[in-house]
């Protein structure tokens, strides 16, 4: 057990990369289902081991495991989970047996290869989760491309190339810049502290001179913001989710584009907490752009799966918001959006990737996802009028679902920091009760006019079986919030906490010792040319 | 300079081994064509392989633990020295192997073709293996003008006379550059040795012509490793040569060079890297730009893959300029990392290639790609890692080795050429998909020749340890055989 205790991350992490590579092996599909279901069930049961075992009283790094990898650069293999990344790392393995369950039937000779892939893509997610060192980290950040670009480009709709090299493309191009930063932290660390390291809790405290923060963190912003996607960088996201097969966009949807607002808070915020005061408006603006852009393409979508993309990016705007949300002039982070930001993480995978399979369901009946090819299907599909419902409300934020905490907390924070971006949010919030219920009245209700429409089949079980728990669920994250935040809380605190004791140490701190660190780097600048 | 006779030890004939092995095998090779009746269909071939396989334990197994200078300077021994003698010899047989049937066919010629191609081998191991100017270019000439040879005369069914003839005129043209730029630094300093040339050159009031010569040496150089904007002989050569000899110019070559690089610019002409640095810059930025961005247009797998090579010398030149400003054994080490890296994954690619090959058809298209994932899937997910690996996504070896020489380049305050490599990966990530897209995404395309490779054991078993290689070096690797290099490139490093 003890082995198990101090292994469980990397046990967890590198379960489905084993999965991955067994299932190539496996004779046929049948089995190979078996395996990946197998495979991703484990990795659960692990995960809910970290969650029992997880200390919510420790703001701190638990389960770390830490070794040397490349010792000649400081480069180390660290992982470990707190508040911030636990309920990701717990959504991710949750998400992905419900994913296998929902292409269990889909037959043809590359199947196999998708499940494979798939469970790749779990390593790569997982991975990038707890990874604590900064070139740990980034591979996996990186190598989850691959699994997700080949999933578009072979698996996807008709114009899928176009899509999946644009999703490949943009993605590079942010996170190689965010490398450079990261080595000139890394070098700058050294120079500081005269040993070399890529742990990402040393890199904390390097502490760069304002003007190098602004770029450093302008890079690492830029990674994580097309990750997210925050306006404008959005525009790889309608394509990709349009194109992607309904498995793909599920778990974009759930866990990939959770990354970059994970990143902003693991990263940008706490290494560049001087860049962070200057950068704050400016990204809460594009957040709030992004909401209310968002929300009003959203409505005006004839295709379904592009409103529920579009809705993403409207709803990741709050969660951009949330984590921005600064107070006391500047000096502080709102602890109430913080925690709202990462809750609302958890609920948007939930919520959003019960939205994908459910426009999944009803292309795979109809092969259409325009809205005005349905109506009226409450009457014959009742199930999956009452599946989409609970999305929807859970989607809207209507209170008693996960989303309305969720939100609620973010606006709070985001009314304390700055009035205006709170109330354009807060209309964001009616846009999003519009755009959702109109799909919702597009869908679901009117008259049951078209004849495909009606002999559409209702739910099967194995479609029950993977959205009700995902149902149970967003219930239960409105009505027992606490399960959830008590865990949250401590980190996003610690968090607020560190933020804050830097700002105070930066505004005392004698001028002296910051001419001394600026010469120094100028010296090393004039070194070079 | 000193005229008479130098003394030769045991010591040096033990070292110079692997040389020698090849010079024989190069030889009675040769004989072959003059007793046709004597070498049958596959002895000359199994003879080239005994041979290569020969100086490569004779490289292992050398004196290396003191960098020993013989014959004053003309041949040395030492860590880096064996590096560069073992990975051209592992690259000789490996391609040697893969090449067989491509070689067989060329039925009147085989040991002269036999010969040509040790003895290309052999000039490479006295390049990487001597600080003496003389020799380098004595090394450097018996290598291009076997490749000269091979390039045009290995397969007499393929029009390869033209890429030739091109790569012959310029390379020649490079030659006397090198040569033209090695006679001024001496005529500056008065002697050959790089190891006196560095510790005369700080000491000399006016050293205008050491500056000119060490230009001219880069410009020599540069034409070698296929540095824009000398790189216009490479793209022509590489889909000319039979698919073999590409490989081995797209990686014994530029190992080659850029050890010679690293000798030359890293050590001799260190303390005057304010003139060569902005110029290799140039070259560098210009590689990464125009390789990468040719490489866009390209239908002819070989074409873009010679681009790419272009791209990718930008790179090492990128690690050798960090070199230049900063000293210190971590750019050493990221090169030859790099090196390592690239090589095997050229070596992987080329080989898929030349599996794809056959009579009709030995210039593969992306057209011929298309769709092949069906029916090649093993094939096209090798390529798809090579793929990768040269595009620098982790976790591939490609990041790792880009990771390392970013680092070094940073470290030397280069942060403009680091951006310029950020955007020159960025555009190739397109080029190198797009292999990926045709393969995996795309149905087939109707070709007048379609191709139908056979399950080859020594291709599968080639190509699938380059694809565990690749992987091994990008993720568990990296560790061990950083250290390894570093502790290499001590040698060499100046403090």
């Amino acid at each position: 057990m003890d082995f198990f205790n101090s292994h469980v991350l990397t046990l967890t992490t590198f379960l489905p990369l084993l999965t991955a590579v067994a299932i190539m092996f496996t004779p046929n599909l049948a089995i190979s289902r078996w395996v990946a279901m197998g495979g991703s069930a484990v990795t659960f049961l692990f995960s809910l081991h970290v969650w029992y075992y997880f200390d919510a009283q420790t703001p701190g790094l638990q389960f770390v495991e830490e070794y040397s990898w490349i010792p000649s650069f400081g480069i180390k293999y660290i992982m470990g989970v707190d508040g911030l990344n636990l309920l990701l790392f717990i959504l991710t393995t949750f998400l992905t047996p419900l994913i296998l369950l929902s292409v269990w039937h889909i037959e043809g000779s590359k199947q196999k290869a998708f499940l494979s892939l798939f469970m790749f893509l779990e390593c790569g997610m997982l991975g990038s989760l707890v990874a604590f060192d900064m070139v740990f980290f980034y591979i996996f950040w990186e190598a989850m491309l691959i699994p997700m670009y080949f999933m578009i480009g072979i698996w996807g709709g008709k114009n899928r190339i176009d899509a999946t090299t644009k999703f490949i493309i943009y993605t590079v191009v942010g996170s190689l810049f965010m490398l450079a930063a990261a080595i000139v932290l890394y070098l700058l660390h050294y120079q500081k502290t005269g040993t070399y390291s890529t742990n990402i809790l040393d890199l904390y405290t390097t502490a760069p001179l304002y003007e190098t923060q602004l770029w450093l963190f302008g890079a690492f912003a830029l990674a994580f913001a097309i990750k997210v996607p925050l306006f404008p960088f959005h525009t790889w996201l309608p394509d990709a989710h349009t194109e992607a097969p309904t498995a793909g966009s599920v778990i974009l949807a759930g866990v990939l584009l959770k990354l970059g607002t994970y990143g902003l808070l693991r990263f940008a915020i706490p290494l560049f907490p001087e860049a962070v005061a200057t950068y704050a408006p400016i990204i809460v603006s594009l957040g709030v752009i992004g909401i209310i852009y968002g929300a009003l393409t959203a409505w005006m979508q004839k295709d379904a799966k592009k409103l529920v993309a579009y809705s993403s990016v409207s709803h990741l705007g709050f969660v951009v918001i949330g984590s921005f949300a600064l107070v006391a002039g500047g000096n502080q982070i709102s602890v109430e959006a913080l925690t709202g930001a990462v809750y609302q993480m958890i609920n948007h995978g939930i919520s959003t990737g019960a939205l994908f399979f459910l426009v999944g369901i009803i292309y795979e009946r109809r092969h259409t996802r325009m809205l005005a090819d349905f109506g009226g299907l409450a009457k014959v599909m009742p199930w999956f009028a009452f599946m989409l419902i609970i999305a929807t409300l859970s989607s809207v934020g209507l209170p008693g679902t996960g989303g309305f905490v969720g939100e609620f907390l973010i606006l709070l924070g985001t009314f304390q920091s700055s009035p205006i971006a709170g109330i354009t949010a807060s209309l964001g919030v009616l846009l999003g009760a519009v755009y959702m219920l109109h799909l919702c009245r597009k869908i679901l209700f009117g008259p049951l006019d078209k004849k495909e429409n009606q002999e559409l089949q209702d739910l099967s079980p194995r479609e029950f079986a993977y959205l009700t728990p995902l149902a149970i669920l967003a219930v239960l994250m409105g009505i027992y919030p606490n399960l959830f935040l008590d865990k949250i809380r401590p980190s996003v605190e610690h968090l607020a906490q560190n933020y804050k004791q830097y700002r105070l140490v930066a505004a005392e701190q004698p001028a002296k010792d910051i001419e001394n660190v600026a010469s120094s780097e100028q010296s090393a600048e004039s070194a070079g040319e | 300079m000193n005229f008479s006779f130098p003394t030769v030890t045991l010591d040096f004939y033990i070292s110079a081994l692997p040389v020698l092995i090849l010079c024989l095998g190069a030889i009675s090779a040769m004989l072959q064509s003059v007793f046709k009746k004597v070498g049958s269909e596959t002895a000359v071939f199994g003879l080239q392989i005994v041979i290569l396989i020969g100086a490569l334990l004779a490289a292992l197994l050398a004196p290396n633990s003191v960098e020993t200078a013989y014959l004053s300077g003309n041949y040395l021994t030492g860590l880096i020295t064996q590096f560069g003698q073992v990975t051209l010899l592992v690259i000789a047989i490996i391609i040697s192997i893969l090449f067989k049937d491509t070689w067989l066919k060329a039925k009147f010629f085989r040991g002269e073709i036999s010969s040509l191609y040790q003895m290309v081998i052999s000039g490479m191991l006295v390049m990487v293996s001597s600080e003496d100017l003389i020799t380098l270019f004595v090394g450097l000439e018996l290598s291009s003008i076997g490749l000269y040879a091979l390039l045009g005369y290995t397969d007499p069914t393929r029009k390869s006379q033209e890429g030739a003839i091109k790569y012959f005129v310029l390379g020649s043209f490079a030659t006397a550059l090198l040569m033209f730029g090695f006679g001024l630094l001496y005529s500056a300093t008065g002697t050959m040795r790089l190891s006196e040339i560095v510790e005369l050159v700080p000491k000399m009031a006016d050293h205008n012509w050491v500056q000119l010569g060490a230009l001219f040496a880069m410009v020599g150089l540069g034409f070698k490793l296929a540095l824009a904007p000398f790189h216009l002989w490479a793209p022509d050569a590489y889909e000319a040569a039979p698919t073999g000899i590409t490989a081995l110019m797209a990686t014994s070559v530029k190992v080659m060079i850029i050890l010679v690089a690293m000798r030359i610019f890293g050590g001799g002409l260190s303390s005057i890297y304010e003139v060569w640095m902005p110029a290799l810059m140039f070259l560098a930025v210009i590689s990464m730009i125009a390789g990468n961005v040719m490489a866009l247009v390209q239908n002819s797998l070989k074409r873009m893959l010679a681009y790419s090579s272009i791209a990718h010398s930008g790179y090492m030149a990128v690690a050798i300029c960090a070199i230049g400003n900063l000293g210190g054994e971590f750019p050493y080490a990221a090169v030859l990392y790099y090196l390592i890296g690239y090589a095997i994954i050229s070596i992987g690619s080329f080989g898929i290639l030349m599996w794809l090959e056959n009579d009709q058809n030995d210039n593969i298209t992306l057209d011929n790609l298309s769709g092949m994932a069906s029916k090649h899937p093993k094939a096209c997910f090798a390529l798809a890692v090579f793929m990768f690996a040269f595009a620098g996504m982790p976790p591939t070896v490609g990041f790792i080795s880009k990771f390392f020489v970013f680092n070094a380049a940073l470290k030397a305050n280069l942060v403009s050429l680091v951006v310029i490599g950020i955007i020159g990966s960025s555009i190739s990530l397109y080029y190198y998909l797009r292999v990926i897209v045709r393969m995996f995404m795309s149905e087939p395309v109707k070709v007048a020749a379609p191709l139908a490779p056979k399950n080859s054991v020594i291709v599968s078993l080639v190509v699938g340890v380059a694809v565990i290689l690749v992987v091994l070096l990008g993720t568990v690797l990296p560790g061990p055989v950083m250290d390894h290099l570093i502790s290499t490139s001590l040698e060499i490093a100046r403090n």
